[in-house]
């Protein structure tokens, strides 16, 4: 055989004759599925009258799926004759699975209407499914707290080294870049006014209360969110959380609790690093563009800049850690038995994460200021 | 080493993950028109060997054949060629999770043959109840079915562009006994009536004794038996008395 021999078999054929046994419809050739087309074709060009001989002497070879096309075509009372012993059997197998088997039941697309309902559902069933899981995930927390031989520390250092220690280069990277282009974007405003020196202020404020702690969740949700989710939805793939229920262990304490809680510590501290970081940022930038030298920068950073928006942008980081850990370990542990349930869940926690933390950025703001601060 | 009618020839194949050696030697042909199964203990690498005919792993040393075409050193169109003529059914059938059941049957015969629209819907009902499979099942999803069904959904998958051989990783693994022998009566039929090489790796004693022409048995990196069930059973080694040993406890 050689690679293609397809290519060198008799094509299919049909001829339709009449001789003593009245109308015929001799097949000749190859019937196979890679020529069901011109089958096809042929078959439908020709009117068969109803009392018809098949002869297929001159048959080289007939598959199931040309046999398909052939017995959908030919009129009922058909006889055949010369027909080879295993072709019969391929011609009875296929009769047998076609006779009396209804239509696939027809595709159905839901309305637009159907769809929105469907999705709004979804979404109320979703949003109550987190607040559930936030109350328990609080309550463990405070029976932690209460409790503090309940906490699982193996597990909970493990997942700080990778939520805090293994986020720090990227986390400072980032960072130091959004620190340069501000700093950068504000000195070229405030440049035409010769107002170099406010540029600290700016970056001070800004930096600190806004945009590193907003900067670090977005990064914590696509890393750490994500993560959560598809750790969690492939351990309920492969029945491990169900392991750990039927050990008489709880899914909550010995899965979740450490993730959130690991997560909660480490988020004020990587937002710090954000802090310093943008602030080096700025400061690189400062000397070559605005003539702020390094001591000036400082100096001036110490008079404009305020502890209370530091706080203010650290406080901010739990509550951001709480809202990610909740919807990536919640999405994790619901997510269904199927592979891809696991990547949609995925991709599901990195959006309603970076959504709801710059919802509860927008709460804090409004509640700050209020308070005056 | 094999005649013309081989359909697999496996050439003195030898298989080494680092300093550890799975096959050392293993050669066999199957030929046209027969179910042959290839058993062996737990680590004496049947998946690996299939995975090396179907062109998935590479051997480190020797040759495999299948439908004429060397399957490690044949340009890509030849092996893109012999990929559509035989079909592989994967232990949990692999089957394409965010498909139905009737996108699944169809996503081979759609990529690769050109049947005409009016027959697409007739030839998957067809490959549906060659797998023994009622049309209902056709608009489930995959995570919708059980186990069994599931592997007949991908055997559908497997049959639709008509191969002439078709490789199944443990069929009947994780199947209760009576789906497993209709299974096993499945497979025979597919052999029988459509003339189909089925080259299958199983441990299940009911199949091997009861439907399997031919058995290979892979012991330590070679093959330790290869002849049908009967010689199989009559020869003397320690491993294969005690494999089908549980069957004569059970049955005495």
């Amino acid at each position: 055989m050689n690679d293609a021999p397809r290519d060198t078999r008799p094509r299919a054929h049909l001829e339709r004759a009449s001789d003593a046994a009245g109308d015929v419809l001799r097949l000749t050739g190859s019937w196979r599925l890679a020529g069901l087309e011109a089958i096809d074709t042929e078959l439908r060009a020709l009117q068969l009258p109803a009392r018809l001989t098949v002869d297929a002497s001159q048959l080289a070879e007939l598959d199931s799926a040309a046999a398909l096309a052939l017995l959908s075509h030919l009129p009922p009372g058909v006889k055949w004759r010369g027909l080879a012993a295993n072709d019969t059997r391929i011609i009875e197998q296929v009769r047998s699975r076609i006779e009396g088997v209804p239509d696939l039941p027809p595709h159905r697309r839901e309305s637009a209407f159907e769809a929105i309902g469907r999705r709004a559902n979804g979404i109320a069933r979703m949003g109550h499914g987190h607040l559930a899981f936030l109350g328990a995930a609080v309550l463990g927390i405070v029976g932690t707290i209460l409790r503090p031989r309940r906490l699982r520390v193996r597990e909970l250092s493990a997942q700080f080294e990778q939520v805090c220690l293994n986020a720090i280069p990227v986390v400072a990277l980032v960072t130091l870049l959004i620190g340069v282009v501000v700093t950068y974007l504000l000195g070229l405003q405030a440049k035409q006014y010769g107002a170099n020196i406010f540029v600290v202020d700016g970056i001070g404020i800004g930096a600190t209360r806004e945009f590193a702690p907003i900067i670090v969740a977005i990064i914590v949700a696509g890393r750490s969110g994500a993560a959560f989710t598809a750790q969690l939805g492939s351990m309920r793939m492969t029945e491990e959380t169900d392991a750990i229920q039927t050990l008489g262990l709880s899914p909550l304490d010995v899965l979740v609790l450490p993730r959130v809680i690991a997560l909660m510590i480490a988020m004020p501290l990587l937002v710090f690093i954000g802090d310093v970081m943008s602030l080096l940022g700025g400061m690189l930038i400062a000397e070559p563009m605005l003539d702020i030298t390094p001591t000036t920068f400082l100096e001036r950073l110490r008079d404009a800049l305020d502890i209370k928006h530091v706080y203010v942008g650290l406080s901010k980081a739990p509550v951001f850690a709480l809202a990610i850990a909740v919807i990536g370990c919640h999405l994790g542990m619901t997510v269904e038995r199927d592979t891809r349930a696991v990547g949609m869940a995925t991709t599901s926690t990195v959006v309603q994460s970076i959504v709801s933390v710059i919802l509860l950025d927008a709460a804090f703001a409004i509640f700050y200021q209020e308070l005056g601060i | 080493m094999a005649g013309d009618d081989a359909v697999i020839e496996v050439d003195r194949v030898v298989t080494r993950f680092g300093a550890q050696a799975v096959h050392d030697g293993v050669s066999f042909a199957v030929r046209r028109g027969t179910l042959v199964a290839l058993i062996g203990g737990s680590g004496t690498g049947k998946s690996v060997l299939l995975r090396e005919i179907i062109g998935l792993q590479r051997p480190t040393e020797g040759r495999i054949r299948l439908l004429g075409t060397d399957m490690w050193s044949s340009p890509p169109d030849a092996l893109e060629a012999v990929r559509r003529r035989f079909g592989m059914m994967f232990q949990d059938g692999a089957l394409f999770s965010s498909l139905t059941v009737a996108q699944n049957v169809a996503v081979p015969l759609i990529e690769h043959a050109s049947v005409p629209p009016g027959l697409l819907e007739p030839l998957i009902r067809l490959r549906l109840a060659q797998a023994g499979l009622g049309p209902e099942v056709a608009g489930k999803m995959p995570s919708e079915l059980s186990g069994g069904m599931r592997k007949r959904a991908a055997i559908a998958r497997a049959l639709a562009l008509e191969p002439e051989v078709l490789f199944l990783d443990e069929p009947t693994s994780g199947l209760d006994p009576t789906t497993a022998r209709g299974f096993d009566a499945l497979v025979r039929s597919l052999v029988d009536d459509l003339g189909i090489t089925v080259f299958l790796v199983t441990h299940d004693l009911d199949t091997l004794l009861t439907v399997v022409d031919r058995i290979i048995v892979l012991a330590r990196g070679k093959v330790l038996a290869d002849g049908p069930v009967r010689e199989i059973l009559a020869v003397d080694d320690p491993w294969i008395r005690s494999y089908f040993s549980v069957r004569a406890t059970v049955d005495s």
